[in-house]
């Protein structure tokens, strides 16, 4: 499960160098970019166009994009809404997608990146209780503009259900909500270990008293938690990719590990949030600080496709019905 | 922004697979755990690897195998790998079994001899350890020496023959029933500029001469605590452990044993259960800090085999060990509040249920104070961070 230092390496400097020359904001070139270089849809399969990696490859570009601080949907297109298409049997094109799953009157609120993406790849459940999946363009759709907190968009998409489309299995849908949740958690994860980058480098620079912040025992701890709570994160984050990956997304007690990793990054984002702008003083607040490129961004993901407490809700739901008995064995499936 | 960070090392190690034996290994102690369970053998309890003492319990472990499994099968035990004992222990824990008797012995003491002991001191010891048929108690911590382990001030003075001993060790666990413990001594003045050198360590027997021990009572009436005093207490040059002045690594080298195992997070594992237990029945309302709890004890749990395979692969342990042990002892102590929290006097609980709370907020204080505190712990991350 590591993944070549050298295309880490690739995805760090595509995205470092996207910010250096054109900020925050993913426009057309770096899509042009991402695409010329096998990243747009790096985990797709190859005979239609995709590069044939797997999520541990898709994990490190999901990091690289956050530690630069570029928002790009590339996640969603990648991961999601063209994986949709293969595995519905629709054909994927060089087109930027996200997906919305519409609800009984044809809505679909949050879904990401819809205003600025190409086409959306809608999911609904057919009168027959299936469901289908379809890819339609965006002028097909009607679409009313929103963000998270971090600017990004967050959209409600409203459509008319299509008359058909591809059917897809429960399991499907069901996989497809546990891949937009880790998608989040190792979000939050990169956006965490940043944060703590940023903090270790702060502390030891910054002088205080006559010595750098970083002598401080107070400080220290402050830090060395941030560290902990992030770890924690990762290995469970870790631990539900490992899992996922091991049995392509099949492992019965998946979702399980999936809740314990978002319930983790979420309360890890709780103490690291706070901790780093203890550490950082005041400067921290500011918008010329890049500190709050990755707190505010941890708080805006941890609660995506699904809050916290839901997450939380997943896991006292599983372990009442594992009982007292089984609870062990649920930890250790 | 074209700033570069530094980027910092993972602290933990990624996670590997469990490996089916390990798995199987499982399945085996659970087994031979429901069995004990419906004999009656044990009573699942809270901190049983401080507080439950059954030496036959112990023995019935040592008959499967279970005790001294790292160690090669010429010294009696059964040449198994570490994460094999790291899943045996796992399993325990959990079931909140009473291995109290054999758990320093079978923890610290075995990779200490294994690493340091004299061939002949192998040849005593591990065999009644992979047995059960010998104990061990930890003999670091002083009277003025908590947290401060370099300022032990427990003389060893070299006479004809051997070494005589002057001190008193605090918290050592068991000693009013084990048979010996590993004492850390001062074989040379301090030296303001050297606070680690001039340490040493020695096998002491609790029955020798010179050697007295005395309970210390905890707050809840439990006697697991003991003061060791060493009145010139002779110790044979046979029973000199490791090198002369070397005591400092040694304790640190044993201390990694301490403080990366699966106890520093399954302690009330047994009490989340009956929470879980109670939750499901309604006896208590329902609350998604259950679901918090459980989320982090799995966590902890991939973390604490990361930890084993590092340990198993002979990598330096002490960084990700104080990572596991910092979270996992706060998040044990949560676990005893939460239930507590739940509590209240005119409830549905059965008084079972109760007891085991309480027993769990007394025993709470202890989880991050034994084994090096909390505060400690994290200076240590704090130096893997590069911040000292």
């Amino acid at each position: 499960m590591t993944v070549d230092a050298e295309l880490v390496a690739m995805m760090n400097a595509v995205f470092a160098d996207h910010r250096t020359a054109h900020g925050p904001t993913a426009g057309p070139e770096l899509w042009d970019q991402l695409r010329t270089l096998g990243l747009a849809r790096l985990t797709g399969a190859e005979e239609s166009g995709g590069s044939g990696a797997g999520w541990h490859e898709a994990a490190e570009l999901m990091a690289a994009a956050v530690r630069s601080g570029v928002r790009v949907g590339l996640p969603e297109h990648d991961l999601l809404a063209c994986w949709l298409l293969e595995v519905a049997g629709i054909a994927v094109d060089d087109n930027t997608r996200t997906v919305a799953l519409l609800d009984e009157s044809g809505t679909a609120t949050a879904v990401p990146w819809a205003s600025t993406a190409q086409r959306i790849v809608l999911v609904w459940r057919t009168q027959t209780g299936e469901h289908a999946v379809s890819d339609v363009d965006t002028g097909q759709v009607r679409i009313t503009a929103g963000a998270n907190m971090i600017g990004e968009p967050r959209d409600t998409v409203s459509a008319d259900v299509p008359a058909d489309g591809a059917t897809v299995s429960e399991a499907t849908v069901t996989t497809l909500h546990l891949k937009a949740a880790l998608v989040r958690a190792v979000q939050v994860c990169a956006a965490m270990d940043t944060i703590l980058e940023l903090a270790v480098e702060h502390s030891s620079s910054r002088i205080q008293f006559g010595r750098p912040l970083a002598k401080f025992q107070a400080i220290q701890h402050m830090i060395s938690d941030i560290a902990a709570e992030a770890t924690l994160a990762r290995t469970a984050t870790e631990a539900a990719l490992t899992a996922a990956v091991g049995t392509t997304w099949s492992a019965p007690h998946l979702e399980f590990l999936v809740a314990v990793a978002r319930s983790c990054c979420g309360h890890a984002a709780s103490v690291v949030v706070r901790n780093a702008h203890q550490v950082f003083g005041a400067i921290g607040t500011t918008a010329e600080h890049r500190l709050h490129e990755y707190t505010r961004a941890a708080l805006a993901w941890r609660g995506e496709f699904g809050s916290v407490r839901s997450w939380d809700e997943r896991v006292t739901t599983a372990a009442l019905q594992a009982g007292g008995a089984g609870l062990w064995e649920l930890i250790t499936s | 922004m074209a700033q570069r960070l530094m980027p910092i090392p993972r602290l933990v190690p990624a996670l590997d697979t469990e490996p089916a034996d390990a798995t199987a290994l499982r399945a085996e102690v659970r087994a031979f755990l429901d069995e004990q369970r419906a004999a009656g053998t044990f009573t699942p309890a809270v901190d049983a690897w401080l507080c439950g003492w059954d030496e036959k319990f112990t023995t019935a472990l040592a008959d499967r195998g279970w005790l001294g499994m790292t160690v090669p099968k010429e010294y009696g035990g059964h040449g198994r790998s570490f994460l094999q004992r790291f899943v045996v222990t796992e399993e325990l824990l959990a079931a909140g079994a009473p291995v109290a008797a054999h758990w320093i012995a079978d923890r610290q003491i075995v990779p200490s001899l294994l690493k340091y002991g004299t061939e002949r001191q192998k040849q005593e010891f591990l065999p009644r350890i992979a047995a059960g048929q010998c104990f061990f108690g930890i003999g670091m911590s002083e009277p003025d020496s908590g947290s401060d382990l370099a300022s032990v001030r427990t003389r060893a003075v070299q006479v004809d023959g051997g070494w005589r001993l002057t001190g008193t060790k605090v918290w050592t666990s068991g000693a009013h029933r084990a048979h010996a413990f590993i004492v850390l001594a001062r074989t040379a003045p301090v030296d303001p500029a050297h606070r680690h050198a001039g340490l040493s360590q020695f096998i002491v027997r609790f029955d020798g001469p010179g050697v007295e021990v005395r309970p210390i009572i905890s707050m809840n009436g439990g006697h697991h605590f003991n003061e060791v005093i060493l009145d010139d207490a002779f110790v044979p040059d046979d029973m000199v452990f490791g090198q002369i002045g070397n005591g400092w690594q040694q304790v640190t080298s044993e201390l990694s044993f301490e403080r990366s195992g699966p106890e520093r997070l399954l302690s009330t594992f047994v009490l989340l259960a009956q929470t879980t237990d109670n939750m499901a029945r309604q006896r208590i309302s329902r609350d998604a800090d259950l679901g918090r709890l459980v989320a982090r004890i799995a966590g902890l749990h991939h973390m604490s085999m990361a930890v084993a395979g590092a340990l198993e692969r002979h990598e330096p342990a002490d960084v990700p060990a104080a990572v596991v042990k910092v979270l996992g002892t706060t998040t044990e102590g949560d676990i005893a509040d939460f239930a507590d929290l739940h509590r209240g006097d005119h409830g549905a609980l059965p008084q079972q249920a109760r007891d085991l709370i309480t027993a769990a907020v007394d025993q709470r204080p202890g989880f991050t104070l034994r084994g090096g505190t909390n505060e400690v712990l994290r200076g240590v991350i704090a130096r893997g961070l590069g911040l000292r």
